[in-house]
């Protein structure tokens, strides 16, 4: 005699929305990425840059007071740099949305562009898991005979890649704004850095989203696990190689890699070149300094192609699109 | 009686390029369970697939449960299970964590699906196994699982295709015998396709088969068992002048066969009046070999449309 009912039992309880579905699609994803070998170590890599970056933010903000812990530490260091300390207040006092908002504005472009690079990078193990084994097993058979649309599928799957970019972009990126702000000597931090959280939620959310649509569509590329993966490594590396080269001969074909599209708009929203020449105006000590820079990376700073930018990325969504449409069916 | 019936369609019409793999199909189902039978590509699944809206329809219209199809996908498919054909299963996922998630995707919430999930795991007489990943299941292990996770969300409407598929006699007898109980014990409707005639006749109260696509035939499984052609072999020893002149008295049309039996054509149901007739002649058959039911008769039909088409 088993020890428990084995019969069939009618269940009498309420349906959640469509939401709760879309969501457990999305969770589901996630909970896959995460299974994926050395995944977790590479989301822990990118919180660990957070908090590295929330670190100097702290040291670059007690610098800027003059009776702060680090400020003392350095005068035993030597007794000098006490004036240095002392002309970093001052600039403080004076120009407060060149220390702080040019300073983590600068600082969130580099970091921000830096861990957009490792993002994808570890995108690519996880793209198979979006659509290209569902295509294997003919999971989509499953997914059409459930409660849920080709839509609902398709939002759960977009909220697991925009859900993992999150993990290792979005979250450790906010999070050092957050606390490097929050250990900062005055309040008034978070107001003069409020720009650079701005430009770090307009450009995360967007490339987030266009990464994970561009994610979307490989992925329903093909049935294979390897060729989803390699096609995802080779557009992004061969994209990487082409544009420097190609900046020089043929401005448009460094359009092809989605890496220098979202660099141009990472470039267009920090607004990196403007800050410099700001700074650099207001402080003469600051401009000479700046003028040491190299004119490629001064060139490169300052010429966002967002028209072109625009074109590329509409024609990449477009054939994403179009691939996750014509590949996305039951049969 | 709209409401009563679980199918309707009407005129329903699909084509792949220039073949049309439903032509016309016109059914008023009643809950219970429902036969489709049909040799291989006579189009039962194409005919599930398109209630499910896993194929858009070309033409004609079709209700599931009362609900429009193509209108009302998502309140349908909650209602409805599935079992493809096919080997078809989400990836990466230990058999009861595949459940809960199928329960998941048709609105239950995570505890009752999880709940729900060991229950019909239970119910289908899944063990331990059901921790293991699907990738490393037999077949039958498969079959299991995807019934379970067909009726993990109490369907009222249950669509199995070929669910005895690549299974060994006593897989075959135990997966058909829980799909009996669906319906007998609790009654859940369900619609079994299936190419096994025997199968299907074990099972269903309904029958519906379909060849190349066209309905051939829809009434309940005992009033085609009931029904035969009136006609019969008769096997005798070598007096088949007399049985053939005594037939001719009653005007019953009969022909020697090549293989030396007597075919009449009694013009009854019942075998009775062609006894009594072979009694009157005080001549005793060896055999006598009815005329299959309309049930065999169709499905035989079926067969033969199917292979005259390949």
């Amino acid at each position: 005699m088993p020890l428990h009912d084995i019969n069939y039992k009618h269940w009498e309880g309420i349906h959640l929305g469509v939401w709760s579905r879309r969501r457990a699609i999305a969770w589901n994803g996630l909970t896959a990425c995460l299974q994926v070998r050395w995944m977790m170590n590479l989301v822990v890599l990118c919180w660990g840059l957070g908090l590295a970056a929330a670190a100097v933010l702290f040291l670059v903000g007690q610098l800027l007071v003059t009776d702060s812990a680090v400020g003392r530490w350095i005068s035993t260091l030597n007794p000098n740099l006490v004036m240095f300390a002392n002309l970093l207040a001052g600039w403080l006092k004076n120009h407060p949305e060149i220390s702080v908002g040019t300073t983590q504005n600068v600082l969130f472009y580099f970091m921000g562009t830096w861990l957009m690079r490792v993002s994808i990078f570890a995108l690519g193990p996880i793209i198979p898991l979006l659509i290209t084994r569902d295509l294997a097993c003919n999971a989509i058979v499953i997914y059409s005979s459930k409660a849920v649309t080709r839509g609902d599928y398709l939002l759960g799957k977009f909220a697991t890649a925009f859900g993992f970019l999150t993990l290792t972009w979005l979250g450790p990126v906010c999070a050092a704004w957050f606390l490097g702000n929050l250990l900062a000597p005055d309040w008034t931090f978070f107001w003069h850095a409020r720009l650079a959280l701005e430009n770090i939620l307009i450009y995360g959310l967007s490339s987030m989203a266009v990464l994970s649509l561009l994610a979307l569509g490989v992925s329903a590329l093909s049935a294979n696990e390897k060729t989803t993966t390699a096609f995802w490594f080779m557009w992004w590396i061969l994209g990487g190689v082409i544009a420097p080269i190609a900046q020089h001969t043929r401005p448009w074909l460094s359009h092809l890699g989605f890496g220098f599209n979202l660099n141009q708009i990472a470039l267009h929203t920090f607004r990196v070149a403007d800050n410099i020449k700001s700074a650099a105006d207001s402080i003469p000590i600051l401009g000479a300094m700046l003028e040491n820079l190299r004119p490629a990376t001064r060139s490169a700073l300052e010429t966002p192609h967002l028209a072109g930018t625009c074109l590329a990325l509409l024609v990449m969504l477009s054939l994403a699109a179009w691939a996750v449409h014509l590949r996305v069916k039951p049969e | 009686m709209s409401a009563q019936l679980v199918i309707e369609t009407q005129a329903l019409c699909k084509v792949f390029g220039n073949q049309k793999a439903l032509d016309d199909v016109s059914l008023a189902v009643a809950p219970g369970a429902i036969g489709l039978l049909g040799p291989n590509g006579a189009g039962k699944t194409t005919f599930m697939k398109c209630l499910l809206q896993l194929q858009p329809i070309s033409s004609g219209s079709a209700k599931l449960l009362g609900r429009e199809v193509g209108a009302e996908g998502r309140e349908i498919r909650k209602r409805v299970g599935y079992t493809p054909e096919l080997d078809c299963h989400i990836p990466g996922m230990a058999g009861c964590e595949y459940v809960t998630y199928c329960a998941q995707l048709c609105g239950l919430p995570f505890q009752a699906a999880r709940q729900r999930a060991h229950e019909m795991l239970d119910f289908v007489g899944m063990g331990q196994e059901r921790y293991r990943k699907i990738d490393t299941y037999s077949t039958g292990m498969k079959q299991r699982l995807k019934l379970a996770q067909a009726i993990v969300h109490d369907p009222e409407i249950v669509f199995l295709d070929e669910p005895a598929n690549g299974l060994d006699p006593k897989g075959q007898r135990q997966i058909l015998e829980l799909v009996q109980s669906l319906w007998r014990a609790y009654g859940i409707t369900v619609v079994l396709s299936s190419h096994m005639l025997h199968d299907v006749e074990q099972i269903c109260e309904q029958i519906i088969i379909i060849a190349r696509g066209r309905v051939l035939v829809h009434d309940s499984l005992a009033n085609l068992k009931a029904r035969r052609r009136g006609s019969a072999e008769v096997v005798v020893p070598g007096r088949h002048e007399e049985l053939e002149a005594a037939c001719a008295r009653r005007q019953w049309p009969c022909e020697l066969l090549p293989n030396g039996h007597v075919k009449v054509e009694h013009r009854s149901e019942s075998l009775n009046p062609l006894l009594n007739l072979l009694h009157e002649i005080q001549l005793a058959p060896l055999e006598i070999i009815p005329s299959p039911n309309a049930l065999e008769e169709t499905f035989v039909q079926a067969l033969e449309i199917s292979h005259a088409a390949a």
